[in-house]
């Protein structure tokens, strides 16, 4: 279980997105650790990050589907 | 009523009626039955605990704890979710909690008359679970839905974000039970017939009953309004380069008479600075992003894509430019997830810091948004330079009208408060900063809240001005059903009704 090693899954070094904002991981903002010295960022291993994001994907689903039977998008509506 | 402590024999006179297991008295089913997720006075906690906390089960339990609660001039205070944001089911002078919560019960579900009768601890989300066999949902959907209660959301009379389409609570709850102040149980309607909409006999009695934050009694049943479960859903969020348009754009979607327009909300450019600090939809868009106007639909397949081509025209028409799909469904989709809001807030050195959130909610018209806005944030730009632990989250402007989404919204200013840094000084400032909101709200002939109810001080002493004459109303109808002051005492400055006559 290698993977559920901190030091085994550490994330690589943040990018500037926007101001106040990085990016470690594809499409997986952050905020920017300079703004958290009160607060400080929880150290984390990129399978719970990635675990965190992708249930956030499928309470999403979750919602839409709790709603309504199907979810229309701009493509389905077809040409004026 | 002054408080009067609940000793040994009154808590066991309390299990005589619920059973040991009903009746709580230690410090966590205390403290924790207090607490609101609005800004909270947490230097103040420990004077706003109840001295008892009991869990009925049946609507005759409720009836018993209230008489013995006037044979003893004990305060009484329901309590449902406890997700309020206008402190309805926070104890004033402490007393008994009512906490409905075991009483969440499916009594009858009837699709031929399309209602279903529950209990007043039953959640929406639980209750639409159980729904979605028969095909059928009930479409109150606050934006604390997966956690909100049904008695709550009467004690209220609570705001739906698809209300456009299909109602708020007052218009999808058809009828109630009451347990009133002095214990008697009534059934409340519009006039009798507990699965009638619409009657002409007597008093329209189930309004009065509808968002009295606990003052006036107990609902332990309500039958609520069935719709047929939507075959489709549709949003759709645009952004536009300034906020007149966004205005602009958002009149005239809400004008367009499409019935299946469930919601239609405007985000100020403060809303959308404060998106970019750390929501995915919005850090990646570009500057020219300053509003954004999201819209739902709901209904019937055949119901919903023509009005949503007509939508998306009127939006084309109107200088918005539409956000794509992904944005769209994914933040139409956690609409209800900002209600507990987490590491948000910012200091003024841009330091993140715990915050709590308040919403300052009015009811405005149409016409007044921009200047309520921009006079809005000037008051809490005041108040952040002034005192350093205050964060602007930006504005909303939410369709507002039941089943007609134009002419008037919920206007909120979300506000971060730093909890931990307040103290009587800093409260008072906050309490203050809340007032001049509501002043603006009715400047502007507006309502000092559209959703959560004008209980909170900051608010509520301008309840008076708002109301009018009918405040002296409300008065004698509080002296006459609860003479005895029991029920949530300290509420709505009603302690007044029982001041002796001049």
């Amino acid at each position: 279980m290698l993977g559920f090693r901190l030091h085994a899954q550490r994330a690589p070094d943040p990018e500037p997105v926007i101001e106040g904002v990085v990016m470690r991981l594809e499409d997986i903002y952050e905020i920017d650790p300079a703004k958290m010295e009160i607060i400080k960022q929880q150290d984390m291993p990129v399978w719970d990050t990635l675990r965190i994001v992708n249930s956030r994907w499928d309470h999403l689903e979750w919602m839409h589907d709790h709603f309504a039977d199907s979810v229309l998008s701009a493509d389905d509506l077809g040409s004026d | 009523m002054s408080s009067v402590a609940i000793t040994d024999p009154i808590v066991g006179e309390l299990q005589d009626i619920l059973g040991n297991e009903g009746v709580f008295t230690n410090k966590s089913s205390l403290y924790n039955r207090t607490r609101v997720p609005a800004p909270f006075p947490v230097h103040r906690w420990n004077q706003l605990i109840p001295d008892a906390v009991v869990l009925p089960r049946s609507a005759e339990e409720v009836s018993e704890v209230v008489k013995l609660a006037n044979r003893h001039r004990i305060p009484v205070v329901a309590r449902a979710g406890g997700t309020g944001l206008a402190d309805g089911a926070l104890p004033l002078r402490g007393g008994i909690i009512v906490d409905v919560k075991l009483m969440n019960g499916i009594h009858e579900i009837d699709l031929d008359n399309r209602t279903v009768t529950v209990g007043p601890g039953i959640n929406m989300l639980k209750l639409n679970e159980e729904l979605r066999q028969h095909g059928v949902f009930y479409p109150d959907d606050p934006a604390s839905y997966p956690c909100a209660l049904v008695g709550g959301r009467i004690g209220t009379s609570g705001w739906s974000l698809i209300g456009s389409r299909y109602g708020h609570t007052r218009d999808l709850v058809i009828s109630m039970q009451i347990v009133l102040p002095t214990g008697e149980i009534v059934e409340v309607g519009d006039g009798g017939g507990r699965k009638l909409r619409k009657s002409s006999t007597g008093f329209q009695l189930k309004h009065l009953f509808m968002g009295h934050q606990g003052t006036l009694g107990i609902a332990t049943e309500a039958t609520l309004e069935l719709v047929p479960r939507p075959e489709a859903e549709f949003s759709a969020f645009f952004s536009y380069p300034d906020y007149d348009t966004a205005w602009r754009s958002t009149g005239a979607m809400t004008k367009s008479g499409l019935a299946s327009l469930a919601g239609v909300v405007l985000f100020d450019e403060k809303k959308v600075d404060y998106l970019r600090r750390d929501d995915e939809a919005y850090i990646p868009q570009p500057d020219n992003v300053r509003c954004v106007v999201a819209s739902a639909m709901y209904g019937t397949m055949d119901e919903v894509k023509p009005a949503a081509k007509r939508l998306m025209r009127i939006a084309r028409e109107t200088a918005a430019n539409y956000l794509g799909d992904d944005v769209s469904q994914g933040d139409w989709a956690s609409r209800h997830d900002r209600y507990a809001t987490p590491l948000h807030g910012r200091n003024p050195d841009g330091q993140v810091v715990p915050m709590c959130w308040h919403c300052e909610d009015a009811a405005i018209n149409y016409t007044a948004l921009p200047q309520v806005t921009r006079e809005w944030h000037a008051i809490v730009d005041r108040y952040i330079a002034r005192y350093g632990i205050f964060d602007d989250w930006g504005m909303f402007a939410y369709t507002s009208g039941a089943h007609k989404p134009w002419g008037d919204y919920l206007v909120e200013i979300d506000v971060g408060i730093w909890e931990q840094k307040l103290n009587e000084d800093t409260w008072a400032a906050w309490v203050s900063c809340k007032r001049e909101i509501a002043e603006v709200a009715l400047k502007y002939n507006g309502s000092i809240t559209a959703c959560h109810g004008a209980t909170r001080e900051g608010d509520v002493e301008l309840v008076p001005g708002e109301m009018g004459g009918g405040f002296d109303v409300m008065k004698k109808i509080k002296r006459a059903l609860d003479p005895n002051n029991v029920m949530n005492p300290g509420k709505y400055l009603l302690d007044q009704a029982y001041d002796p006559e001049p």
